[in-house]
């Protein structure tokens, strides 16, 4: 397995990587147009007195130079202090969490399954490639993949909530919850809808990489040996191309996982879903920027995270990246 | 048994009752491709004897690993197959994919070409090496790998245990032909049919893995070998055919074939030899995806006739009861 050495030597690249990252969103964020004065706090009153403005920059460091705030947030971030939101006056990293939790509960269930089912799919399309099956489902896909998701979820909100009444409209539990507190199956009933669609995404998204990896793999020379062994196809595909079929996918997957931790800003949207990519939203149309800083970060660690864990997942796969870093 | 080894003459095989393992008639493959058919292998009629070592050289395209594909039934999808391959009761041409898949690496295995990506990455030499054994139900799984190390340790590993716990890029070329040999001999097939193993080996591995072949194949283990390297053929092969865009040019006994071949390209093969002072043949083989209409080699040939242009020669017999495809022997 990973070497130790390897290991510190990956550490220390994650953790310059997230100096850059933290360094790249503080300007950016920073440079963007229109703060959370004029585009929250007037829209509320459209008399603010000065002295207001005046303090509120002042506690949050709004009059000093942008470096010497860029110094000053540099280090609160490295003592663990990833600040206060403008909006809520809260600290962002409990913020953070409280949404987080609301939406892994649907993105656990829709990244596990839709990477299943991508993958089982086009592990089978890309065996079967050339065929009618295979184009059949192929098109299927492209249907799918090919239509924005926001229209996917408001179309299924239309039909399967408003016209058939089968799910709530959206929201993540009913009103009774004020006087019963949450009930589990309530709270699934909210979810269904929206997981089922994100896990048709995830599953599309996985189907093309997984299918185009197959046909990679089928004409590799060693399937030829393995057929010549006197194997049926069905022994083929799972003793032999799937595991090679599924290198490519590790990392993706890894990538896919992190990015989607950080919510699905148009599903929550359309579904009024109390989750990280609602909070995101929110906060980018306040230019809560302690907040957003505070999600941006969170991000960038997952996904560096990732990289790490993609790195480890392949080396006990694929024997040759084992060999790489062992010397 | 029937014994054929030793360059048996001509006359005398056709007249003692040889029994053929595999009985190619009428071969045709062709492939659709963009730019229209091609003809990889054309009317290719070929008896491989019980026991023989018999040899297919040519030039790299001229539908040599085409042929050993065939007989294995294992050409790609996009390719239209016409004529027959006899083994025992079966056609393998139109035999089921079970009766195929039984007969597969159990009687008739292959050592495929490109060695270096013939084997599994991602699985283990042992494992590889004991698979056939397990798919054809020949003994347990601890057996097959016991036995897997044991034909490991005969084809030259010095530490068969260890070998067997480890991947294929770990290997050398030689060593990965080697493998490939002891997956292909694991279940004692009847015949071996061995696609370049010498390709792409330094002289001494080459030596080596010619060695281990001629020792592995004895008694009445038949072996069909597919080669551009006329050395190990004349080292391995009792009979030999020589085949040029698609069609079997020359056949018969591989003394007689090395030592006075009939036909011109055969002739200019070996002059292109570097022992023989390497004069290669002048042009280029014709593309399968447009071949002329008169004898194939015709363009190339230094002895042409006038018919070579227009009429196509078939493979005669000669007296010696050799076989040529070429208007100087009609
Ligand atoms: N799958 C395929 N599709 C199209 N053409 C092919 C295919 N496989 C082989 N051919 C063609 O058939 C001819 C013979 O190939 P091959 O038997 O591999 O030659 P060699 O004698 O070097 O082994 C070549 O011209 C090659 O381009
Ligand atoms: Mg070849």
């Amino acid at each position: 397995m990973i070497s130790g050495k390897y290991l510190l030597q990956r550490l220390c690249y994650s953790g310059a990587s997230f100096i850059v990252c933290l360094t790249i969103t503080f300007f950016l964020l920073h440079l963007m147009p229109g703060d959370y004065i004029s585009n929250y706090l007037l829209s509320l009153s459209n008399t603010l007195p000065k002295e207001i403005v005046d303090q509120f920059r002042e506690q949050f460091g709004l009059n000093l130079p942008l470096t010497q705030q860029y110094v000053l947030y540099l280090g609160n971030i490295l003592h663990g202090q990833w600040g206060y939101s403008y909006a809520y006056g809260q600290p962002v990293l409990s913020m953070i969490f409280g949404k987080l939790c609301w939406s892994l509960v649907l993105l656990v269930p829709a990244t596990i399954l839709g990477i299943l089912i991508g993958t089982v799919i086009g592990a089978w399309s890309g065996w079967k490639s050339g065929g009618k099956k295979d184009f059949a489902v192929f098109n299927v896909m492209i249907v799918i993949r090919a239509i924005p998701e926001f229209w996917w979820a408001i179309m299924a909100v239309m039909i399967f909530a408003f016209y058939l009444q089968w799910f709530p409209l959206g929201g993540y539990a009913s009103i009774s919850v004020l006087s019963t507190g949450l009930d589990f199956f309530d709270v699934l009933h909210h979810a269904l809808l929206p997981i089922i669609l994100m896990t048709f995404f995830i599953a599309t998204g996985n189907y093309y990489v997984m299918r185009n990896s197959m046909i990679a793999v089928i004409g590799e020379d060693y399937i030829t040996t393995a057929r010549a062994k006197g194997l049926d196809e069905r022994t083929i595909l799972w003793r032999h191309a799937l595991k090679n079929a599924l290198l490519p996918m590790v990392t993706i997957t890894t990538f896919q996982c992190a990015g989607i931790i950080m919510g699905n800003i148009f599903i929550e949207t359309v579904f009024s879903w109390p989750g990280i990519g609602y909070l995101t939203t929110q906060a980018l149309t306040n230019r809560d920027l302690p907040l957003l800083e505070g999600i941006f970060l969170l991000d960038s660690l997952i996904t560096i995270g990732a990289m790490l864990v993609a790195d480890i997942l392949s080396s006990a796969i694929d024997p040759r990246i084992r060999m790489g870093t062992d010397e | 048994m029937s014994e054929t080894k030793g360059g048996v003459a001509g006359v005398q095989e056709q007249t003692r009752s040889v029994r053929e393992l595999i009985c190619i008639s009428g071969l045709k493959v062709i492939f659709s491709s963009r730019s229209g058919p091609v003809r990889a292998v054309d009317s290719v009629d070929l008896a491989i004897r019980e026991g023989e070592r018999i040899g297919l050289i040519g030039e790299s395209g001229s539908g040599k690993t085409v042929t050993g594909m065939a007989i294995l039934g294992l050409l790609p999808v996009n390719a239209v197959i016409i004529g027959k391959i006899r083994y025992g009761d079966y056609d393998l041409l139109t035999a089921p994919d079970r009766t195929l898949q039984q007969i597969r690496g159990n009687e008739i295995a292959m050592i495929s070409q490109n060695s270096g990506s013939s084997l599994n990455p991602v699985m283990k030499i042992g494992d590889q090496v004991a698979e056939p054994l397990v798919i054809h139900r020949i003994c347990s799984v601890p057996d097959a790998h016991r036995e897997a190390i044991r034909i490991l340790a005969e084809l030259g590993f010095d530490d068969p245990e260890q070998a067997a716990t480890r991947y294929p890029h770990e290997f050398s070329g030689g060593m990965r032909e080697r493998i490939l040999i002891a997956i292909a001999l694991v279940c004692r097939p009847h015949l071996i049919v061995a696609d370049e193993p010498t390709a792409g080996l330094d002289a001494q591995v080459r030596a080596r893995i010619l060695k281990l072949i001629t020792s592995q194949i004895s008694g009445n283990r038949t072996l069909f070998l597919i080669t551009h390297d006329l050395g190990a053929a004349s080292y391995l092969c009792d009979r030999i055919a020589v085949m040029y865009a698609g069609e079997i040019v020359e056949c018969g006994p591989a003394k007689d074939v090395l030592s006075l071949p009939l036909h011109p390209y055969t002739q200019g093969l070996i002059a292109s030899l570097p022992s023989a002072g390497l004069h290669p043949i002048p042009g280029m083989s014709p593309s399968p995806a447009s071949l002329p209409r008169g004898c194939r080699f015709c363009e190339r040939c230094p002895a042409v006739l006038d018919r070579c242009d227009c009429d196509h020669p078939e493979l005669v017999f000669t007296e010696s009861g050799r076989q040529v495809r070429c208007f100087h022997y009609d």
